[in-house]
C-alpha cells in the first residue's frame, strides 16, 4: 500500500484546479469562482497543517518527495501567496471571458510550487518548476487584447524555454556523472570523489545555475524580469515576484546546500560574487525607473541578491535568515504589487508620477504603500528590518577559519540597502508630500483592500514580533541541514 | 553494457552538437517560431543524454525522465504556439526584434 500522506496537499489543490473550470461551466460570476479557489487553497492549507500537527519526522512519497519542516514552511508561504493573489484577482478579472481558466492556472502554478518545496530529487524538482512556469506563461499572456501582455508572454516563453533547456541538459549531465538525481545521492557521490575528477560536475553545475538563475532573475540572467513584470496582469506579477521566484530559491538551496555541499569550496566565491553583483545591479538600475512596476521588478532583483547571500555562507543561521527574508519579502513585495493592481482598477496609471498626491485620494493605500516601501528598504520596526538584520548578521557569524572575507557580503548588503532607500523614499515623497492634479477620492474594491490588509498585517506583525517567525525559520533550516545526514 | 555497442562519447558529442545548435538558434534567429524549434533541440539534446546515460549506467530511470521531458516539451510547444499565434494576431509579426514596447 502506497502512503500518499506526503503529497496530499498537491492532490487536493490539483483536484480544485481541475474543478474550477467545471464549476465555470455553470457559474460565470468571478466572485463565486474566486471563493471556490480560496476554499481550495484553505483546504490545502489544512492538509499541510495535518502533516505539521504531530510532526514526528520527514514523510516520504516514493523516493522523490520528502516533506520535512523546510518544505512545510515553504508550502505555507506559497499557499499564502496564492490566497492573496486570488483574493486580489476577484475584481481584477471580473469582466474577462476566461475567468475559470485564470483561477485554475493560478492553482496549478501553486501545485508546481508545492512540488518544488517537497522534491528530494533533481528531476522531480525540474518537473515542478516546469508546471509552475508553463502555468505562468499562460497567465502572463492572459490579457489577450493587450499588446504589452502578448509581448511580455513571448519574452517570458523564450527565456523560460532557454532556461529549462539549460537546466535539463545540466540535470542529464549530473545524472550521467553521478548515476543518480536524488540530492542526497549526488552529495554522497561527490563526497567520495577526489578533487581531480570534478570538471564534469562543474559543467553540469554551470548549466543548472544558468537554468535556475533565470528563474530567480540572478544578474546577468535578469533581463526578462522587468519586461514580464510590467506586461503581466498585476496580480500575476505579484505571484511571479512573491511565489514563482521564491520557488527558484528553493531549487537553488536544495541544489547547492544539499546536492553540492561536498564541493562547497569550489563554488563559494562564484556565488558570493553573483550575490553582490545581483544586488548592486538591481539597485542601481532601479534608481532611474519611471514605471512603478519596473521599479519594483528591479527591487525584486536586488532582493534576490540579498537572498543569494545564503548560498556562499551556507550555515543554518544564514539559511534561517534567508528563509525569513523570503517570508517577509513575499508579503511586502506582493502587497506593493497588489496596491499597484488596486490602483489600476481605479484607473490610476503605473508611472511613479501618477502617484502624486495619493494620500489625499486614498489614505489607506498611501499609508500601506509607505509601510511596504519602508519595510523593503529595511526600516525598523517593520518586517524588512528584522529579516535583513538576521540575514546580514549571518555572514558575520560565519567568519573565522579562513572565511573572514564573508564579512564583505554583509557590508555589500548594508551599503545596498542604503542605496535602495533613495528610490523607495521617492515613491513616499510623491504620495505624501507632492500635490496631485486631482483630490477626488478613489472608489476601490473591498476584496483587493482585504488582500492589501493581509499583507500589511503580516509585515507589521513580523516586524514587531519577529521571534516566533524567526524560530520557525531556524527550525526549518536546522531540519534542512540534518536532512543531509 | 556489452562491449559491442557504441561508446558513450559518441552520444555525448551528438548531444553537445545538438545543444550548441539549439543555443545558437535561440541567440541568433529573429523568428520566434524558429527560436521555439531551437529550444526543442536543446531539450532533445538532453533527452539523448538521458537515454544514453541510462543504458550506460544500467539504470532505467533515465529513460523514464526522457519520456517525461518529451511530454513537457510537447506541452511547452503547444503553449508557445498559442502565445505566438496571439502575438501574430495583435501585432502581425513574430519577429522578436519588433518586440520593443517594453524596455527600460
Amino acid at each position: 500500500m502506497v502512503d500518499y500522506t506526503a503529497i496530499t496537499p498537491e492532490i487536493v489543490l490539483a483536484l480544485f484546479a481541475l474543478a474550477v473550470p467545471a464549476l465555470g461551466m455553470v457559474m460565470r460570476s468571478s466572485k463565486v469562482l474566486a471563493a471556490f479557489s480560496l476554499v481550495g487553497v484553505a483546504l490545502t492549507g489544512l492538509s499541510v497543517w495535518m502533516i505539521t500537527d504531530g510532526y514526528s519526522g520527514p514523510v516520504a512519497f516514493q523516493d522523490f518527495v520528502v516533506v520535512e519542516e523546510f518544505s512545510l514552511l515553504f508550502m505555507y508561504i506559497f499557499l499564502a501567496v496564492a490566497f492573496y493573489v486570488i483574493l486580489a484577482s476577484a475584481v481584477y478579472v471580473k469582466d474577462d471571458k476566461h475567468k475559470p481558466e485564470y483561477y485554475s492556472l493560478i492553482l496549478m502554478a501553486t501545485v508546481g510550487m508545492l512540488f518544488v518545496a517537497s522534491a528530494s530529487d533533481l528531476f522531480a524538482l525540474f518537473v515542478g518548476i516546469e508546471l509552475t512556469s508553463m502555468s505562468s506563461y499562460a497567465l502572463v499572456a492572459f490579457k489577450k487584447k493587450d499588446v504589452k501582455s502578448a509581448e511580455a508572454a513571448t519574452k517570458y516563453l523564450i527565456i523560460g524555454g532557454l532556461s529549462s533547456g539549460f537546466s535539463l541538459f545540466g540535470i542529464s549531465l549530473m545524472y550521467g556523472f553521478t548515476g543518480t538525481t536524488s540530492f542526497s545521492g549526488i552529495n554522497d557521490y561527490l563526497s567520495t570523489l577526489g578533487a581531480e575528477n570534478i570538471e564534469m560536475v562543474w559543467l553540469a553545475m554551470i548549466m543548472i545555475v544558468v537554468g535556475f538563475g533565470f528563474k530567480i532573475s540572478m544578474v546577468p540572467f535578469h533581463m526578462w524580469a522587468p519586461d514580464v513584470y510590467e506586461g503581466a496582469p498585476t496580480p500575476i506579477t505579484a505571484m511571479l515576484a512573491a511565489g514563482s521566484k521564491k520557488m527558484g530559491f528553493v531549487a537553488m538551496f536544495k541544489f547547492f546546500l544539499i546536492g553540492l555541499i561536498a564541493i562547497k569550496a569550489d563554488w563559494q566565491l562564484l556565488m558570493a560574487v553573483m550575490a553582490v553583483v545581483t544586488m548592486t545591479a538591481g539597485n542601481l538600475i532601479a534608481l532611474n525607473q519611471t514605471s512603478m512596476k519596473r521599479m519594483l521588478a528591479y527591487s525584486s532583483i536586488a532582493q534576490a541578491g540579498y537572498i543569494l547571500m545564503v548560498i556562499p555562507v551556507a550555515t543554518d543561521y544564514a539559511l534561517a535568515g534567508g528563509l525569513f527574508q523570503i517570508l517577509t519579502h513575499a508579503f511586502m513585495k506582493g502587497g506593493a504589487f497588489i496596491i499597484v493592481a488596486t490602483l489600476a482598477v481605479a484607473a490610476v496609471g503605473d508611472k511613479i508620477s501618477d502617484y502624486k498626491g495619493l494620500a489625499k485620494r486614498t489614505p489607506f493605500l498611501a499609508i500601506a504603500m509607505t509601510l511596504f516601501m519602508l519595510s523593503l528598504a529595511g526600516i525598523p520596526p517593520l518586517a524588512g528590518f528584522a529579516s535583513k538584520f538576521f540575514l546580514f548578521s549571518a555572514p558575520i557569524e560565519a567568519m573565522g577559519g579562513g572565511n573572514d572575507w564573508l564579512m564583505w557580503l554583509a557590508v555589500a548588503g548594508i551599503l545596498n540597502s542604503a542605496l535602495s532607500l533613495f528610490y523607495y523614499v521617492r515613491v513616499i515623497k510623491y504620495m505624501l508630500v507632492e500635490k496631485g492634479e486631482t483630490e477626488e477620492k478613489l472608489k476601490l474594491p473591498m476584496s483587493m483592500m482585504a488582500a492589501v490588509a493581509i499583507c500589511l498585517v503580516a509585515v507589521i506583525v513580523m516586524g514587531v514580533y519577529p521571534e516566533p517567525f524567526y524560530q520557525a525559520c531556524l527550525d526549518a533550516a536546522k531540519s534542512f541541514f540534518t536532512f543531509l545526514a | 553494457m556489452d562491449t559491442t555497442s557504441i561508446p558513450i562519447n559518441w552520444f555525448l558529442m551528438l548531444s553537445t552538437a545538438l545543444f550548441v545548435v539549439g543555443v545558437a538558434g535561440v541567440l541568433i534567429k529573429k523568428n520566434a517560431i524558429i527560436i521555439l524549434m531551437s529550444i526543442e533541440l536543446m531539450l532533445n539534446a538532453a533527452n539523448i543524454n538521458l537515454v544514453a546515460f541510462s543504458v550506460y549506467n544500467n539504470d532505467a530511470s533515465g529513460q523514464v525522465m526522457a519520456l517525461v521531458s518529451i511530454g513537457l516539451a510537447a506541452a511547452e510547444v503547444a503553449l508557445g504556439l498559442a502565445i505566438l499565434l496571439n502575438l501574430n494576431k495583435l501585432r502581425d509579426t513574430v519577429n522578436v526584434d519588433d518586440l520593443s514596447i517594453l524596455r527600460w
